[in-house]
């Protein structure tokens, strides 16, 4: 944030203040635009799923029948008999099995071969181009982190803190936002000011966080803005949130627990419309099979467990999971049974409301660019139909660019 | 917690120096010769350190802010205080990479924790945030040896230290110019030596780029180590930043700080670190010649800017949000911690500032980005945690006493407790309003306290190690501790 958007902003604080956490008062709700325009459904939610490290895309939708697939990966190419069959060329790595449940119930769309030009081989570099949409400068606020700037023009807030969450310690580049606080959620709770045992001194702080005023800082006004929220924030977001009951047996790691989380925030009331989750360690440079296998184990079962509980919930339809990494890998196998960082890979869209199928072809493994896969469908484009017929925004309000959407929702 | 009115001037004339955007050029820079009371000595240390004890605070109040200044420079620590590389990293093996780094971590935090070397151990972090390499990519060990770089070089002279950097194991992995060669060059470490180390974009040419980076070629690592390998460079001639020659590492860094445009870029950079952000242009002007004229002499450079009036204006002080290293370290610091919690890498993560891992080569954003609502609330829970933990007596937990900031004569004289415990942690820039809820949470009157069991609550002999860690609690995580 420029100093300068930032003076604004306090200023903003400073004449809305009053001693009532903002985030909090209904009295916010009234200055905000419908969060979806058009056909979109104001209910609809969005889940970013992020698998951090380069996943490799020719071991998740595996093009069996290829011999070049085979003749490049000696040791750790996926035995076509093995194979979850999509079609007589491609079919999911084993461990997918809970995504090709998904699958054939029609919930998935598999798009091939997503990437952009001259693509970045950089974890970090790659992973802000992704999470920024802009392949080709820098930018300082995330895609969503935009969406929300447009959304919330003007000093308004979103009608509640829950709105927009990420799932983890840390906010993601995609989140980050010239005006909007969104909240890291790494675990219930860890999100909700302890004291202990001592009630009277919680009491006390929000006695002191609600009087707290601006001052001669000009961040004074904005960190007495985020410590009232951050003291109410946890109690609120319990209170909302008590009494879902999960109707469905989620794996016991992390990121299946965090889909968990979000089956919850999204069932209750907390008004929660977009989420980011992370799963991580797909930089698979050694011993890659094992270690993908099981992340992709993970993921699949996952969201098994995640749709079926929303179902339940009656939510399936309204809500669109989207997974992204900020490269696929290299066709040929390394001397680690591992596979270096490579260019494009699939790219998942799952939902009750998904057009289901294969979109795209699968990228030639015998016509590439210095080794590495080329890409058919431009990230930019899964973006732009994610914004345009999922939430309502024109794509270019949001992304650099002209993009041609999918007909995949 | 409103500073400004708070302030009281007529006491305390020298904080007050001048109001934002009226800055006197010709006195900005000069040594500052005003009063040096608790506010002036606890902001130096805030800035040029990592926050001062209580007994920091009171033994920099007896000298002036000259002397002040010269104690931070010539500050050392017994021999043998401090291993140079962590001693955990002989045992762990090379699978274990989280606790390889958690002990570099720990390793550092507790020098920032324990030094009686404060402004080159903040230093030390200042380029870690301007050198941004992280541990995602350069092993813990490379990064360990940095960080030592840092702190040997910190207060060096630039060049010599951009030239270590260049050797540096763990930046020859971070940006790749272990693989820059006259073969195949990569053009990854030329590009943010400019753009982020030196000049800033926009203050050189994609040429530029592409010939620096054949001046950077022939770097190479040996069992960890830097080696520089001839026949791996070019050696012809190369035109960077307008000059002519067969340029080398060295050549091509002697030619980047030459360069007005640099002298500007780190002399804004160290008034942002040091005094606030956005500085005026003619003080940076001001600060660039120091700088030049002392042949990029950083203790002179640093030395000037923590010297001078504009240091102690009003415009600078608490005016910066803390780093959330800053705000951990400042709060052990102020209870008396004596060793660092081993979650507290954990804990800074939560707040946005994991050491050794910023999130881009371009470091931490800092600034209003170290602000929102989950970072907040991970640095209440942090000094919640701190304070709660140690009413028992856990070997993990620091050695923390609370009655160091508050006299056990006062008894139970509410009033006076906090009095004293605002003057110890805040030098008493709190507001009548917030001073009340204290006063209010100790003597058992607030309506929380009417809705629990009297006997608990009223201040007395039975609660009241529980009532003095709670009202230290809530006082460090008031918004005005938040502040630099």
């Amino acid at each position: 944030m420029k100093r300068r958007a930032f003076v604004n902003r306090s200023l903003g604080v400073a004449v809305l203040g009053g001693t009532m956490p903002l985030a909090f008062a209904n009295a916010a709700l009234a200055q905000a635009a419908p969060l979806t325009a058009g056909s979109a459904d104001p209910d609809n939610v969005l889940v970013v799923i992020q698998l951090a490290g380069g996943n490799d895309g020719l071991n998740t939708v595996v093009p069996y029948s290829d011999d070049a697939y085979h003749r490049a990966r000696p040791v750790i190419g996926i035995d076509p008999k093995t194979v979850l069959r999509i079609n007589d060329r491609i079919g999911f790595n084993p461990a997918l099995a809970g995504l090709d449940d998904l699958f054939k119930s029609g919930q998935v769309a598999l798009i091939q071969g997503v990437g952009y030009p001259n693509p970045n081989r950089s974890h970090f570099e790659a992973t802000e181009i992704w999470e920024t949409a802009s392949p080709d400068r820098p930018q300082q606020y995330g895609w969503i982190g935009r969406y929300l700037d447009r959304r919330y023009p003007n000093g308004t807030k979103p009608p509640s803190p829950f709105e927009t969450v990420a799932l983890g310690d840390t906010l993601p580049a995609a989140m980050v936002s010239a005006h909007v606080d969104v909240p890291a959620i790494g675990a219930l709770g860890a999100f909700s000011y302890n004291t202990g045992h001592d009630l009277a001194s919680k009491q006390s702080a929000g006695a002191l966080y609600d009087g707290a005023k601006g001052g001669g800082s000009p961040y004074l006004a904005m960190i007495a803005d985020a410590a009232r929220e951050a003291y109410h924030g946890g109690d609120a977001l319990r209170a909302k949130i008590a009494g879902y009951t999960a109707q469905a047996t989620y794996p016991t790691d992390g990121f299946s627990q965090q889909l968990k989380l979000a089956a919850q925030l999204i069932g209750s009331n907390a008004g929660t419309r977009i989420i980011f989750v992370s799963l991580g360690s797909f930089d698979t440079h050694a011993g890659q099979r094992a270690q993908q296998d099981r992340l992709l184990g993970y993921l699949g079962n996952g969201l098994r467990a995640f749709y079926t509980d929303l179902a339940a919930h009656g939510n399936a339809k309204r809500v669109l999971a989207m997974t992204f990494s900020e490269f696929g890998r290299r066709v040929t196998q390394n001397a680690s049974n591992g596979t270096d960082h490579g260019t494009c890979m699939p790219l998942f869209v799952v939902g009750g409301s998904v057009k289901g199928g294969v979109y795209g072809d699968h990228p030639s493994l015998t016509d590439l660019d210095n080794g590495d896969l080329k890409f058919a469908t431009d990230f930019r484009s899964v973006y732009a139909t994610v914004l345009q017929a999922w939430l309502g925004r024109n794509p270019a309000d949001v992304i650099a660019g002209s993009f041609p959407t999918l007909p995949i929702v | 917690m409103d500073v400004s009115t708070k302030l009281d001037t007529s006491t305390d004339p020298q904080v007050g120096y001048r109001p934002a955007g009226t800055l006197d050029a010709a006195s900005a820079l000069a040594p500052y010769a005003g009063h040096f009371g608790p506010r002036q000595a606890a902001h130096l240390l805030r800035r040029a350190g990592f926050g001062g004890t209580p007994a920091d605070i009171a033994a920099f109040t007896q000298l002036d802010a000259q002397r002040a200044v010269d104690a931070l420079f010539h500050a050392s620590d017994p021999d043998g205080t401090f291993a140079d590389y962590p001693p955990e990293l002989g045992t762990l093996t090379s699978a274990q990479y989280g606790q390889r780094k958690t002990a570099v971590q720990l390793w550092w935090l507790d020098r920032m924790l324990r030094t009686r070397r404060q402004l080159a151990e903040k230093m030390t972090l200042v380029w870690h945030n301007h050198f941004a390499t992280a541990v995602s990519k350069s092993p813990p060990e490379m990064m360990a040896e940095q960080i030592d770089l840092f702190r040997l070089q910190g207060l060096g002279n630039f060049r010599t230290l951009l030239a270590s950097v260049t050797r540096d194991p763990a930046m020859l992995v971070w940006l790749d110019n272990r693989y820059n060669t006259k073969q195949h060059p990569n053009e990854n470490y030329a590009r943010e030596v400019m753009e982020l180390f030196t000049l800033g974009l926009g203050n050189y040419t994609e040429t530029d780029v592409k010939e620096g980076a054949r001046a950077f070629t022939g770097w190479a690592l040996k069992d960890g180590q830097p080696l520089f390998r001839p026949a791996l460079h070019d050696d012809g001639p190369k035109t960077f930043l307008g000059r002519t020659g067969n340029f080398d590492a060295d050549d091509a860094i002697d030619i980047i700080v030459q360069q007005p445009i640099h002298q500007r870029f780190i002399s804004r950079k160290l008034l942002e670190v040091f005094v606030y952000s956005d500085p005026e242009p003619e003080l940076i002007e001001a600060v660039a010649s120091v700088y030049a004229l002392s042949g990029y002499d950083l203790a002179k450079t640093v030395g000037a800017i923590i010297r001078s009036n504009v240091f102690y204006s009003t415009r600078a002080y608490r005016a910066e949000p803390k780093s959330p290293i800053e705000f951990a370290i400042g709060t052990l610091r102020t209870i008396g911690a004596t060793s660092i919690p081993p979650n507290l890498p954990g804990v800074l993560a939560r707040m946005g500032q994991e050491p050794l891992n910023p999130p881009t080569v371009k470091g931490w954003d800092g600034g209003p980005a170290w602000i929102n609502t989950s970072t907040m609330l991970a640095r209440f829970n942090f000094v919640n945690a701190l304070i709660a933990t140690n009413t028992t007596a856990s070997k993990t937990a620091p050695n923390v006493n609370p009655d160091l900031l508050v006299k056990t004569a006062g008894g139970f004289d509410a009033p006076r407790i906090v009095d004293e415990l605002v003057t110890a942690t805040l030098q008493d820039d709190v507001t009548g309003d917030v001073r009340e809820t204290l006063v209010a949470y100790l003597d058992g009157t607030t309506a929380a306290a009417a809705t629990q069991n009297p006997n608990l609550q009223a201040f007395g002999p039975e609660n009241y190690q529980e009532k003095i860690r709670g009202v230290v609690a809530l006082t460090l995580n008031l918004p005005v501790n938040q502040l630099n």
